[in-house]
């Protein structure tokens, strides 16, 4: 690579030197202009991003409180105690608990849903419309939906389904109601990545193995699902790192409280409830930076695994 | 070729300029018509967190105050109700924005700062506006007094309740000679009354509503029947944990043999079911405009002293100042003002079933004719509360801990006895934490004075 560049590049060096000079005075000049073209943004990334980032690590090593005056340096204090803290591995064990449950789902539902309206000949806008516009909803409006479909008594879950399962208000099926409610929610993302994959697998693919006498199934286990790799590894790795991050539909789920017996109390509920309720800024602070830790461990984990994958494949 | 591009820039410029330094014009002009409108009217910010029938009867008051009041101007914002509204309490105190009158839980003042994010209470100035200690219970009055200074002034007692259907108890002939429930002194004594109802009530429906799967409930009742019991929490200077892990089993017990009895069915939505002919309620007393409003022949009394002695859990909404650099003058003085008027004024506010904290509206004949209201006003004096340590409150750290254990035991998810157990230890830590908002513990915080 190197060699052939060099190359290409010493010929212009015997070219005059007033053209070089014009060159470099205009790389120069680009380079400020889209310096300056970038500045806004990065004013704001800085000032929203890159500074509350800084200001959080600092925090975790205080003992800050909400009023934001008074706070003194207590080192390591915070990250020890956190570590002790039976509610915060309580809570990322269920945060990481919806993770296991929604990944697979998603990933086999929005596959399915996919083929479904890849396939389908008519009607193929209201099938995408269908699967895709819970997607667009707020957090809030679909909380809310499904906690009415799911409330004991007059929900119309239960009674679609002849039921009579406390979904909101007993532990043992509190998250899978989350859950329920994910999947319905949030599978239009995924669905349209796969949609979007199908349609780039090539036709003539298909024909070959038609010719060759592969029915349908031969051709989606041996042409689709292997042209697909890629999506469905992108698809779990999003899915994964979003479901870790367990939030808005399930407080809203729970009228903002952790849910029947704390079952439902996310790692970043409890941060929050730590540093809103609790007041203590620094120790949510010091929470919030453990749980940076984990989700980047799971996103290098996965860029890893990636890497082996491709290499293998070579 | 430079020139119409220098041009174009100073045109963006000058047009960017333009519209900050307008935007700005227009934020002036904002804050000045804002301050024109209301003339030379005393502006009071007032936060609340009252919404449903509560709030209904808070804007009449407020509205009944403007008519009587026209030179000032109440600005009243309602906040949702828990959490969320104590945080932004305390953020706009902390960061000099806050309103100059609020409200808050009496349970939460002591870990709220006083001195640091509420202002004291001015007794001279409440008493200008009509309102006196003596006018109150002792021992309410005195949940606002910290450090010897009065920072939450009484609005109401609130108060959990058991509410009892008269055409359904009727039947199963547990109505007294004046219409209402009859007395129960012992859990043997309770269990039977529930025996009774289940046979003539209405089939498919619970017998009584516990609010099984909610721990703020939950843990309200615990400290209900934990006080009957003569239960304490701490010793007197919060050193010493003084939780009774016998009692507390106690009273587990009896809340986990309604569910294995079978007078409840767990997560059943205990209102409705109450409207629709459930026998029996445990609920706080907010509900007597939804019952009323069903038209229902029903009554309440302050939960059945089942272990002896009279005791059910109160808290109160109360007035309070959120702290401002500047307070004083003729701002202070009207929120001052307001808060007088409403308290003394708070037949209205009993209409929704709180029991009025200014006791000379207790004896009025208005008061005397709101029925179930009459019936549960001796609640005012047997008041169970939380301890008044920083953690403590409504929806406060200490009901967010312990409330989810009480669950786990109703629900049969563990044993009574290890519940009451893990209380204890639960307890134990909170007393050793520190209020993150001055970094002592409750023993050094004083709080309790």
């Amino acid at each position: 690579m190197t060699t052939s560049a060099e190359t290409v590049i010493a010929p212009a060096r015997t070219r005059t030197a007033t053209a070089t000079a014009t060159a470099t005075v205009r790389r120069n000049q680009g380079f400020q202009h889209g310096g300056w073209f970038v500045a806004p943004f990065l004013a704001l990334f800085a000032l929203f991003v890159v500074w509350p980032l800084l200001r959080g690590v600092y925090l975790s090593l205080t003992d800050a409180n909400i009023s934001g005056d008074g706070a003194n340096f207590i080192g390591l204090d915070n990250y020890r105690e956190a570590l002790h803290d039976r509610a915060m591995w309580d809570a990322l064990g269920h945060s990481a608990y919806f993770t296991l449950l929604v990944v697979p789902c998603i990933t086999v539902l929005a596959f399915l849903l996919a083929m479904l309206a890849h396939h389908i000949e008519r009607g193929k806008w209201l099938w995408r419309l269908c699967f895709f516009a819970p997607f667009l909803l707020p957090s809030t409006v679909a909380g809310n939906m499904w906690q009415w479909l799911f409330t004991q008594g007059i929900g119309l879950f239960n009674e679609t389904f002849g039921l009579t399962t406390p979904w909101l208000t007993d532990k043992s099926y509190a998250m899978l109601a989350i859950v329920i409610e994910t999947l319905w929610w949030t599978v239009g993302f995924s669905f349209l990545l796969y949609l979007a994959a199908l349609q780039g697998i090539p036709d003539h693919l298909y024909e070959a193995a038609k010719l060759d006498g592969a029915n349908a199934w031969h051709r989606t286990v041996h042409i689709t699902l292997p042209m697909l790799r890629h999506i469905t590894g992108l698809v779990i790795a999003l899915q994964a790192l979003a479901s870790l991050q367990l939030f808005d539909q399930a407080v809203v789920m729970m009228d903002f409280g952790p849910g029947p017996e704390l079952s439902t109390r996310s790692f970043v509920q409890y941060t929050l409830e730590q540093g809103f309720t609790s007041y203590r800024v620094g120790y949510a602070s010091a929470m919030s930076v453990i749980f940076f830790v984990i989700i980047a461990a799971v996103a290098l984990a996965r860029m890893a695994l990636l890497r082996n994958r491709e290499e293998g494949t070579r | 070729m430079g020139r119409p591009d220098l041009n174009r820039r100073h045109l963006l410029a000058t047009a960017g300029g333009l519209a900050v330094a307008g935007s700005l014009a227009f934020a002036a002009l904002g804050t000045g018509a804002d301050a024109l409108a209301s003339g030379a009217d005393t502006r009071v910010r007032y936060w609340n967190l009252f919404s449903g029938g509560d709030g209904a009867n808070m804007i009449a008051m407020l509205d009944a105050f403007r008519k009587e009041h026209p030179g000032i101007d109440v600005k009243d914002s309602t906040l949702q109700w828990g959490n969320p509204f104590y945080t932004k309490l305390a953020m706009a105190a902390a960061g000099n924005h806050a309103p100059e009158l609020g409200v808050m839980h009496m349970g939460r003042v002591a870990g709220f700062s006083p001195g640091r994010l509420l202002d004291p209470w001015d007794e001279d100035l409440l008493a200008k506006y009509g309102v006196r200690k003596a006018d109150y219970n002792p021992a309410l009055w005195n949940r606002g007094v910290i450090d010897g200074k009065l920072y939450a002034l009484p609005l109401d007692v609130h108060v959990q309740l058991c509410f009892y259907r008269k055409d359904v108890l009727k039947k199963a002939d547990l109505l007294g000679d004046d219409g209402r429930m009859i007395q129960v002194t012992s859990t043997d004594d309770w269990f039977d009354v529930l025996k009774k109802a289940k046979t003539v009530q209405k089939k498919g429906l619970q017998t009584i509503g516990l609010w099984t799967n909610d721990q703020n409930f939950q843990w309200w009742f615990f400290v209900a029947f934990y006080t009957q019991l003569g239960g304490t929490w701490f010793d007197d200077g919060d050193t010493e944990v003084l939780f009774d892990v016998d009692k507390a089993t106690q009273v587990l017990e009896f809340f986990r043999k309604h569910v294995t009895d079978g007078y409840v069915i767990p997560g059943a939505p205990t209102g409705e079911q109450f409207i629709n002919g459930a026998p029996f309620t445990w609920e706080g007393n907010w509900s007597v405009p939804v019952f009323s409003g069903a038209k229902l022949d029903y009554g309440a009394t302050p939960l059945p002293p089942v272990f002896g002695k009279q005791a059910t859990h109160a808290e109160s909404h109360s007035f309070v100042l959120p702290h401002q650099a500047g307070r004083g003058g003729a701002t202070n003085e009207t929120a001052h003002e307001l808060a007088a008027y409403v308290v003394t004024h708070a037949v209205q506010w009993a209409a929704g079933g709180h029991i009025p904290a200014y006791t000379p509206t207790l004896s009025t004949a208005a008061y005397k004719k709101l029925t179930p209201q009459n019936e549960y006003v001796s609640a005012m004096y047997h008041q169970a509360t939380e301890p008044k340590v920083w953690f403590a409150g409504s929806t406060g750290v200490l009901a967010q801990d312990l409330g989810p254990l009480v669950v786990s035991s109703t629900m049969g998810s563990a044993k009574p006895a290890a519940v009451a157990r893990t209380m204890k230890n639960h307890l134990t830590r909170l007393l050793a934490s520190k209020n993150p908002m001055d970094g002592r513990t409750a023993a050094q915080g004083g709080a309790a004075a």
